[in-house]
């Protein structure tokens, strides 16, 4: 990957980014309201627990086909992996939130990435709602049009989410921002894993309970930060 | 669509597994639903569908006599409910899957619910034993206006015995398609070995379960009443069962329970059927026959 590839690509990762990350938890306030997580070490085994079996084997696998959609301008792959993503997706406001903010990361993107036949027709795809531009497969496809690898792409979309864990922990747990920092060091080695585990993976699964369950009371929630 | 399984050849000897179908069609014939074709080969044992109370729906118990499921067993469950018609699955008893050193069990089952059909899939929950395999898949065709109601729940092992969590793998795949091209899926692969293992967090609970409840055709206020009932019958088993309720992809809802016991994963799903089918058709709970 050439310089500027990995700088166009890092304008979607980075949290600058306005995909509207900064208003969804993934479920954290539900847990926390929930005692469920209490400080560092449990949101630690809860983000763990989610990459390995959650996440780590669903969205980080969408990312990978989104990817391969861009690489081998196969549209459909996208489209196949965003309407199974969509389907997985059993609460409400995960699969809002993950909509909402792939399709921010492809408006921007396809403004960049005009070359990328893949990238304006999976863009059109979404505009008339036949494929619904889950974040995971719409960065897999942007990062896959500016050149990344897979196995960069995948791991460029857990550490977003890892981010946005820490980020939101700021809001909800006595989490300092030295805390947070040492967090994400200690995911680097399971995110680095999962990518390459993922590296040819096509079938997308997930085991996360407690995280669903904690994604599907957040609305019920009487006070909330956040909007997932 | 899947193909039919070939029959086992009674020269095989070597093999322990059987190759079971089951297929059922039914139909509604003015008030009453009816049975209008079937077929089964063991270990499938058919038993005719009873009727389950005064409207016309019927109850079919899934029975399979051999007390379990044994590595290499492939079952086929293939069932239609034509328009109208209305019918309630259950079994006798847990489904238990034995160790096996080698093959996995494949269960796969296919429903089809035509328009206005109701079907109700509650089975008793799966026993997977240590060291089993495990392979299921439950694929539903909805059609507009047909209502399902599928349960799936699983145990960690055989509590009693403190055995949980140890199966060799254990794959489930739900998925339920409409005409509009809607689907909603859960498939999760869980297996032991070096690299991942266990099931992780959950492995504070010993039962899992899922519930869809889904219609296309019904509003969404009627949805959104219905959630309104199940939350509190979670909430008053707080500590005991774990739950969340959401709309999934396709019009309804779809509930989520991490149980301590299986009486308080039972009472609670009794609850939401009630719920269910009181909300969605002025029924009771229905009085099941187990034998």
């Amino acid at each position: 990957m050439n310089t500027l590839s990995l700088l166009h690509g890092l304008r979607f990762i980075d949290s600058f980014f306005p995909s509207g990350g900064y208003a969804f938890s993934s479920g954290l306030e539900a847990a926390v309201q929930g005692k469920l997580i209490q400080n560092a070490e449990d949101l630690s085994r809860y983000v763990e627990d989610l990459f390995e079996r959650g996440l780590g084997r669903c969205e980080a696998v969408a990312v990978g086909l989104g990817h391969d959609a861009a690489v081998t301008e196969a549209l459909q792959v996208a489209v196949g992996a965003d309407r199974e993503l969509d389907a997985m997706k059993l609460s409400r406001d995960a699969r809002m939130a993950s909509r909402q903010m792939g399709r921010q990361i492809l408006r921007s993107a396809v403004e960049q990435a005009e070359s990328s036949a893949t990238v304006r027709h999976f863009v059109a795809e979404v505009d008339t709602d036949r494929s619904p531009g889950h974040l995971a497969v719409s960065l897999g496809v942007t990062l896959g049009a500016f050149g990344w690898s897979r196995q960069a792409s995948v791991a460029a979309f857990l550490y977003h989410t890892a981010v946005g864990f820490v980020s939101a922990s700021y809001k909800l747990l006595p989490i300092g921002q030295r805390e947070g920092q040492r967090l994400l060091v200690s995911w680097m080695p399971l995110i680095d894993d999962v990518s390459r585990r993922t590296e040819h993976a096509k079938i997308l699964t997930s085991w996360s309970p407690i995280q669903d369950i904690c994604s599907m009371r957040h609305s019920q929630l009487a006070t909330r930060l956040f909007r997932s | 669509m899947i193909e039919s399984v070939e029959p086992d050849r009674a020269s095989d000897f070597t093999r322990i597994g059987r190759n079971g179908e089951l297929v059922l069609d039914y139909i509604r014939q003015g008030a009453k639903t009816i049975l209008s074709h079937s077929s089964s080969r063991s270990p499938w044992h058919f038993f005719p569908p009873i009727p389950l109370d005064e409207t016309g729906a019927v109850y079919t118990l899934l029975v399979n006599p051999s007390g379990g499921l044994v590595g290499g067993d492939h079952l086929v469950l293939r069932a239609a409910l034509g328009p109208g018609s209305h019918v309630l699955f259950s079994t006798p008893s847990a489904n238990r899957v034995y160790r096996s050193t080698t093959e996995p069990v494949r269960q796969e089952i296919r429903l089809t619910v035509g328009a206005g059909a109701v079907l109700e899939w509650a089975p008793e929950l799966t026993i997977p034993f240590a060291g089993s395999r495990f392979n299921q898949t439950i694929h539903v065709a909805l059609e507009h206006g047909g209502t399902l109601i599928l349960w799936d729940a699983l145990a960690a092992g055989r509590i009693a015995r403190g055995e949980r969590w140890g199966f060799t793998s254990f794959d489930n795949e739900i998925r339920v398609t409409t005409p509009l091209g809607r689907t909603v899926l859960e498939r999760y692969s869980l297996f032991s070995d070096k690299v991942m293992c266990g099931a992780g967090l959950a492995e504070d609970w010993d039962y899992v379960a899922s519930l869809f409840l889904l219609n296309e055709a019904v509003e969404d206020e009627v949805w959104k009443r219905l959630e309104e009932k199940i939350l509190p019958i979670i909430e008053d088993r707080q500590g005991r069962v774990l739950g969340g309720v959401s709309e999934p992809a396709v019009r309804g809802r779809v509930v989520k329970l991490l149980a301590k016991s299986a009486p308080d994963l039972n009472a609670t799903f009794e609850s939401i059927w009630a719920a269910a089918r009181a909300l969605l058709w002025g029924l009771p709970f229905p009085a099941l026959r187990r034998y």
